[in-house]
């Protein structure tokens, strides 16, 4: 189980390694017994890859949680794999650094976990993914070699195989250390928030902004039942309830006065597209309860129902507010709650629909209504994931994207890491699409949808998605 | 059908973002002593996918603090404390109480006998012996526990003097306030070792217009029963303490936070309209000290001392009282607040978690002990019996040279110093 409420797996093992050496030395056991693995940070993923199945045994790296050096000097940090992300920002604090890459979940994920899925967040708009602030690697691959990839200024010495391993979902091996760039804390910010009558005007304020030539430091978005969600919440921000949808924008830099001219220039722009109020931030405080609102925001979506998908596609920015009216419509057809909570500026939207799994009714209704926007993202040229990554929720997606030779492509480009794909058994590559299906193994843990039961003490099934038997 | 507190645990999301709140998930890392983890075994528990006499269920269940670091937290609301007490209360009902817990219980809760402990222990305490044993071995630690509960006699701690020598008094004069008629909660432990925390209390109110009056007939809250999941005689506790303070329409102070959480519950514990109503009526010492919250407590005399605060979970998380307690330091003029990271976080206590799962506790108690070697501070200030132990204890045996005390106890020193009682 992690983030993703849909899914669930138990492993036959569960093995929570002290120190790097332990872990190496249970790897290459593992490898001794050709036995399948699965690595897992906090378990705050929202595709199910860090799930691991009966037959593979789950290694856990929160124990591995020191930073081993802070260099403020030369603007880099070296960290163990369970290295809390916020934790790592509170560090480099002192220094008037930051971790920029920064998920909703940070105060929880693992930087670890950040680079197997190439982590995303709100401020990654200016600042850019994971992939752009991870400078070199130490992996453990899976038949227990070490190798050391990139460079510590960043330049790969040879092919770019740190930008290969990042984004990797624990498909290619682990990684026991990594050197992550830190970068200046703004000396200058505002952040504002914008409310709109209709989802479509907000979206069309976000394509102002983008149009003007302004980067913000952030562009988010949320709408109202997820306002609701959150002013119900411990973390109630003061969005206003009767919103249609909010837009919170932040804006950066060097000097004040920029700054503040740039904060002009949006709020104006914001007003011009519709914004029924622009209220800029007075104190750090307040500028801090607005973002909390929006970071937890996916934890307070229990308010709505037990229930929940998480969607997670991207879409050009200028399709933003048709994509957004579309998925209102397919939400009222199959008469379901949609609450849309994501990254504007960026155009990756998580739509996420509420509902009570007990009920198999209305589980076809959201399966259905999910395949459907899903391929109203594609279809406007979109794809199926932003940050969140493939894992095992999105597997059935891949094949709409992608043709059997791209998949071959990747599941060839696995294997040079990993030949009998024992890491992270089958995520990401759904093997059945693929024309490359040679093994008796990949088939195996190739697409799980059959609807074989558990012998174990949780018999629960593998998804509420899923056929009930 | 009614589901005992499951329901509670229904919002979960499984986000993980309790993870980091968790004392025992950063003490161990293992998913199982997480919140999420832990509500997790307890949906299985209630579905029947695992049993009650699940080893490994008890296991990490066993090994929860039950400190509801995680409720506050929580984006979506879940009720931690409310599904960790149904689930206890299977485990119990399967498995009965362990019985060492059961002996503690008697011990320290039962009338008659408590009062010969309470006794045995205070002339230990006054032979000054606990203190030099106090280290980190079971025995040590229960010496640790004990001394930390001595009381600091005539010694005053952070008076300031003029140059000459003259103690320096407040320059706002007082006034006696119109007094209004409270009701004082003794509890067991509070009352058998900490009988100096009920005297500030008196005091301290007394100045802040409060007419503190004992109340005959009543006894042990029943919190650490509940605790226990012994809910049955939690309620007869509890029955005992409602007909005690009876209907009035007073205040009732309470000076431990475990025993304040307790009470504040007894409505949902026993489900009737009567109940309800006295629960409404408890109040920490420190909400009725702080009165309205601008001015706060009537000040004293400067003490120049550096503490550090550590809100007992049971305040803080349970009862949501987190500013009160600061109005009284700012009542003591020269008191410096140290900040200590993870303040905030449980000590280890826990109620009878200290005696039956002392692995776990040292080791969440060891991270506090060192942050507060760091930082320093000459007096700990912590409103709960368990937590002044447990603390006092730990920085005994770590030979951290810093006091516990109640924060009343620093306001009555402040009050003495100023003049106040005379």
């Amino acid at each position: 189980m992690d983030g993703l409420p849909t899914h669930r797996r138990l492993p036959d093992l569960v093995v929570l390694p002290g120190t790097r050496e332990e872990l190496i030395a249970v790897v290459r056991l593992l490898a001794a017994h050709d036995v399948p693995f699965v690595p897992r940070g906090a378990g705050t993923g929202l595709s199910g890859g860090a799930l691991a199945d009966e037959g593979s045994v789950l290694i856990v790296l929160t124990r591995l949680n020191r930073i081993l050096k802070m260099d403020a000097g030369n603007r880099a940090a070296i960290v163990e794999p369970g290295v809390v992300n916020a934790k790592l920002s509170a560090a480099a604090q002192p220094h008037g650094l930051q971790y920029a890459p920064d998920p909703s979940s940070q105060s929880a994920c693992t930087i670890g976990g950040n680079v197997a899925e190439n982590a995303g967040g709100p401020h990654c708009l200016k600042y850019g993914v994971t992939a752009n602030h991870v400078l070199a690697l130490e992996l453990l691959l899976a038949d227990g070699t070490m190798v050391e990839s990139g460079s510590p200024g960043g330049e790969p010495w040879g092919p770019d195989l740190v930008g290969l391993f990042v984004g990797s979902e624990g498909n290619f091996g682990i990684a026991t250390k990594i050197t992550v760039r830190l970068t200046p804390l703004p000396r200058a910010v505002r952040t504002m928030l914008a409310d709109f009558n209709g989802l479509r005007t907000a979206g069309e304020a976000v394509s102002a902004i983008i149009a003007a030539g302004i980067v913000p430091a952030a562009l988010e978005m949320m709408d109202q039942s997820c306002i609701a969600a959150v002013e119900d919440s411990v973390y109630a921000a003061g969005y206003p309830r009767d919103a249609a949808a909010v837009l919170l924008v932040e804006l950066d830099g060097r000097n004040e006065a920029g700054v503040i001219a740039e904060t002009e220039a949006v709020a104006e722009l914001l007003r011009k597209s519709g914004a029924r109020s622009v209220r800029i931030a007075a104190s750090e405080a307040e500028r801090e309860r607005l973002w909390q609102g929006r970071k937890k925001a996916f934890g307070a979506m229990g308010r709505l129902s037990r229930d929940l998908v998480v969607q997670d596609a991207v879409v050009p920015r200028s399709a933003l507010p048709q994509v957004l009216e579309t998925i209102c419509t397919i939400a009222k057809r199959y008469d379901l709650v949609v609450s849309n909570v994501f990254h504007a500026g960026d155009g990756n939207l998580h739509p996420n629909i509420s509902f009570d799994a007990t009920d198999p009714a209305l589980k076809q209704r959201v399966e259905a209504a999910s395949a459907e926007i899903m391929s109203t993202c594609i279809a406007a040229g979109g794809t199926i994931t932003g940050e969140h990554g493939v894992g095992i929720d999105k597997l059935r997606y891949m094949p709409l994207i992608f043709d059997p030779e791209s998949l071959g492509a990747m599941q060839a480009v696995r294997r040079v890491f990993d030949p009998k794909e024992r890491v992270n058994p089958g995520k990401v590559v759904p093997v059945h699409a693929c024309r490359e299906w040679t093994s008796i193994r990949s088939a195996k843990f190739g697409m799980r949808n059959d609807d074989r039961q558990f012998n174990s003490a949780f018999p629960i099934s593998h998804s509420t998605l899923e056929p009930v038997p | 059908m009614t589901r005992g507190g499951f329901e509670g645990l229904d919002a979960c999301v499984h986000c993980g973002f309790c993870l980091q709140a968790c004392p025992t998930f950063l003490a161990t890392g293992d998913e199982s002593d997480s919140p999420r983890g832990r509500i997790e075994l307890m949906r299985a528990l209630e579905r029947g996918d695992l049993t009650a006499d699940d080893a490994a269920l008890a296991y990490h269940l066993d090994r929860c603090l039950g400190c509801r670091g995680c409720e506050p937290v929580c984006p979506s609301g879940v009720q931690y404390g409310h599904g960790l007490e149904a689930a206890r209360a299977r485990l119990t009902t399967a498995r009965g109480v362990p019985r060492l817990a059961r002996m503690a219980l008697w011990a320290l809760t039962t009338p008659g006998v408590s009062a010969v402990v309470y006794w045995f222990a205070r002339v230990l305490r006054a032979t000054g012996l606990p203190r030099l044993f106090a280290g980190w071995g079971r025995f040590r630690f229960a010496m640790g526990m004990l001394a930390a509960t001595k009381p600091d006699g005539k010694r005053r701690y952070g008076t300031v003097r003029d140059g000459e020598g003259r103690r320096i008094t407040p320059t706002v004069p007082y006034r006696p306030l119109p007094s209004l008629t409270v009701q004082l909660f003794r509890g067991c432990v509070q009352d058998g070792l900490f009988s100096h925390v009920h005297d500030a209390t008196v005091r301290t109110l007394g100045i802040n217009g409060y007419d503190v009056r004992e109340v005959s007939g009543q006894g042990c809250c029943g919190a650490l029963h509940a605790h226990a999941g012994l809910i049955d005689e939690a309620r007869e506790l509890a029955r005992k303490n409602v007909d005690a303070f009876g209907d009035g329409e007073e205040p009732i102070v309470v000076n431990s936070a475990g025993c304040g959480a307790m009470m504040k519950e007894y409505g949902r514990l026993l489900g009737d309209e009567r109940c309800e109503r006295l629960a409404a009526r408890v109040r920490d010492v420190t909400e009725l000290l702080a009165g309205d919250a601008i001015k706060g407590p009537v000040p004293g005399a400067p003490l120049d001392l550096h503490v550090a605060y550590d809100p007992p979970c049971h305040l803080l998380h349970a009862q949501g009282v987190a500013v009160p307690p600061l109005k009284l330091f700012a009542a003591i003029p020269l008191l410096e607040l140290v900040h200590v990271p993870g303040a905030a976080e449980c000590c280890g206590s826990a109620g009878l978690f200290t005696l039956l799962e002392p692995e776990m506790s040292r080791a969440v108690l060891a991270a506090k002990i060192e942050r507060l070697r760091v930082a320093a501070p000459q007096v700990v200030a912590t409103g709960n019996p368990g937590c002044v132990m447990q603390i006092g204890a730990g920085l005994a045996a770590a030979r951290v040279p810093a006091r516990v005390r109640h924060p009343v106890e620093l306001l009555d020193d402040s009050y003495r110093a100023a003049g106040r009682y005379e």
